[in-house]
């Protein structure tokens, strides 16, 4: 509502009703009178001053300390924006995209897919089997996921454990984040080699098995040791299948049909046994976790 | 008065070391110190009461909670801060976002109310001004008053203290005892530092350990009287001495069993800690 005013000649020639001011403090004023009032706003000193007579002193206050503290949060970067526009609140996106450990964790899984399929490429140009891919292919998610936790790489690992916060469900957080790059990535990269079809897919599952049961093994042996014993008995494992091997044009043990089962089999067991240790990655257990 | 920490028979063991060996203690309100020389268990002590690891024998409950339970060390963690001896810190954060990261970790799930709160404990450590600056352009004080400030997320019952004025110039040491003090005001801090000073400035209550076990538990003023009549000044340093140094003045302070006609001194905090530590059977020769 409009009020004339015939009292002045050099300022406005009407002031913006009473009611319309206080409902414009609570921030409860529609458009368009609100776009009305706040452009007369900026050119009517008296209404300024009546405002300020009806405002709400602890909800202007708010008001001032709402706009400061949006003003100072710190601004989230591409990668933290499009995590919470998939749905991440806006904490969980600050854990993974704020922290340096995983960005390396996510920039050597990305180099180390890239290094493995350029590997491959020449590889298979020689034999063209895929063997060296799906040796080397299951370690990804395995190296990632150790570089993600662990007093080695997080300086702030020691106050990450004694937080509220339970040290299984960061790792969880951690882990889920770094293996969606990693098997993502590896499985676009598998699909991407010349001439070996779905069969590039094989390593998924051993990569799986591996990277359960090295976080299962991780309170035990240590986010170093954990991962390195099973490197070695990945490599063994190869070795053995490899000697016995019936024929050099056969798919090693671990990429049939029988040994994806296995596969899939010590990744279930291997989860389950994660779970079971889950109170384990609370506490810091003499530097080992 | 109810202690905000009570601990009976504490003890843990790295393969032989005994680093904890039947730590009974009980901390009140304000700011207890903890003194000792290096190895003698202070950080293992304040990483278990921290709740970082769990102790192989004994117990203790923090504020009423039992953290040898997940929903009680859940409970602990939730009233609990901690500065660890070397904080770690991603060092492209700004002073606000790290501060903000370990707010995310507290549990602070309420964006609006955890940056408020971030911004709070920036100003109670002084570094309202230069929240917004990157954590590797600070010095390092101030880096250690980022690390305060992050103990001090959620108001903390019990502040955890691991020797946060080392490396700290004579400025900077007076900046944070004045924080530290504030801090101590109406919660329960407990300090480890190799600084008798810190303790004497700042301590109602001082704990020595030696070789994982309490050796002294009392006031400031109990440990500097342990030291009564076994303080005095010579020309040279006196052989039969457990410690003895020169002091500005050229003279020599000698601590342990003075002989027949010794000047006697005045005795200090550090002498009853030194003859405190040669009674539990350190070597503490000077």
């Amino acid at each position: 509502m409009r009020i004339e005013n015939s009292d002045r000649r050099d300022g406005p020639t009407w002031h913006v009703d009473e009611d319309d001011l206080r409902a414009y403090a609570r921030g409860e004023l529609a458009a368009p009178a609100l776009w009305s009032a706040d452009a007369h706003l900026t050119a009517c000193a008296a209404c300024r001053g009546t405002l300020a007579g009806v405002s709400d002193t602890a909800a202007l206050d708010a008001g001032w300390e709402r706009l400061d503290a949006e003003l100072d949060a710190p601004r989230p970067g591409r990668f933290e924006r499009l995590l919470t526009w998939c749905g991440a609140g806006d904490g969980t996106a600050r854990l993974l995209a704020a922290t340096p450990v995983l960005r390396r964790s996510w920039f050597g899984a990305l180099t180390a897919v890239l290094l493995v399929t350029f590997l491959v490429a020449v590889a298979a140009g020689a034999a063209d089997r895929p063997t060296l891919f799906l040796a080397c292919a299951p370690l990804l998610p395995l190296v990632s996921v150790a570089l993600a936790y662990g007093p080695v790489l997080d300086p702030t690992h020691e106050m990450a454990v004694v937080s509220p916060m339970h040290g299984f469900r960061l790792l969880m957080i951690r882990t889920v984040a770094v293996l969606v790059v990693a098997l993502g990535v590896g499985g676009l990269a598998s699909l991407a080699l010349p001439g070996f079809g779905p069969a590039a897919l094989a390593w998924l599952l051993p990569g799986l098995a591996l990277t359960t049961t090295g976080l299962a093994l991780t309170p035990r042996l240590g986010p170093v040791a954990a991962p390195s014993v099973l490197v070695g008995a990945w490599a063994a494992v190869l070795l053995a299948a490899d000697a016995a091997r019936a024929s050099t044009d056969g798919p090693l043990a671990p990429f049939t049909a029988a040994g994806q089962g296995v596969s899939g089999l010590v990744a279930v067991l291997g989860a389950g046994l994660l779970f079971l240790l889950r109170d384990r990655f609370d506490v810091s257990g003499r530097g080992v976790v | 008065m109810t202690p905000t920490v009570s601990a009976s028979g504490l003890g843990l063991s790295y393969g032989r070391t005994r680093a904890l060996d039947d730590v009974s203690l009980r901390l009140t309100p304000g700011v207890t110190g903890l003194l000792g020389p290096n190895g003698a268990g202070k950080t293992t002590l304040l990483r278990v009461l921290a709740t970082a690891v769990p102790a192989d024998r004994g117990a203790f409950t923090v504020l009423g909670h039992d953290p040898g339970t997940s929903r009680g060390r859940q409970e602990v963690r939730r009233r609990l801060g901690y500065l660890p001896q070397t904080p770690g810190f991603h060092p492209d954060f700004t002073a606000f976002e790290f501060v903000d990261y370990v707010a995310i970790l507290k549990e602070l799930a309420d964006r609006r109310e955890r940056h408020r709160e971030v911004r709070r404990v920036l100003a109670e450590v002084d570094l309202g001004d230069v929240r917004g600056r990157r954590i590797k352009k600070l010095s390092g004080g101030m880096r250690q008053r980022v690390a305060l400030a992050a103990a001090l997320v959620g108001d903390p019952g019990f502040l955890v203290l691991d020797e946060p004025t080392v490396g700290l110039d004579p400025e900077q040491r007076m900046r944070f005892r004045e924080l530290i003090a504030g801090a101590g005001e109406g919660r329960t801090v407990l300090l480890s530092t190799h600084q008798t000073e810190d303790v004497a400035m700042l301590c109602h209550r001082v704990i020595v350990m030696a070789a994982g076990t309490v050796c002294f538990d009392g006031t400031p003023a109990e440990l500097t009287a342990r030291a009564a009549g076994r303080v005095w000044s010579s020309t040279e340093k006196d052989p039969g001495a457990k410690a003895g140094w020169r002091t500005g003045t050229g003279s020599f302070r000698n601590v342990g069993d003075p002989p027949p006609g010794a000047e006697p001194a005045e005795p200090t905090l550090e002498d009853g800690y030194l003859l405190a530590l040669d009674d539990a059977g350190t070597e503490v020769a000077a």
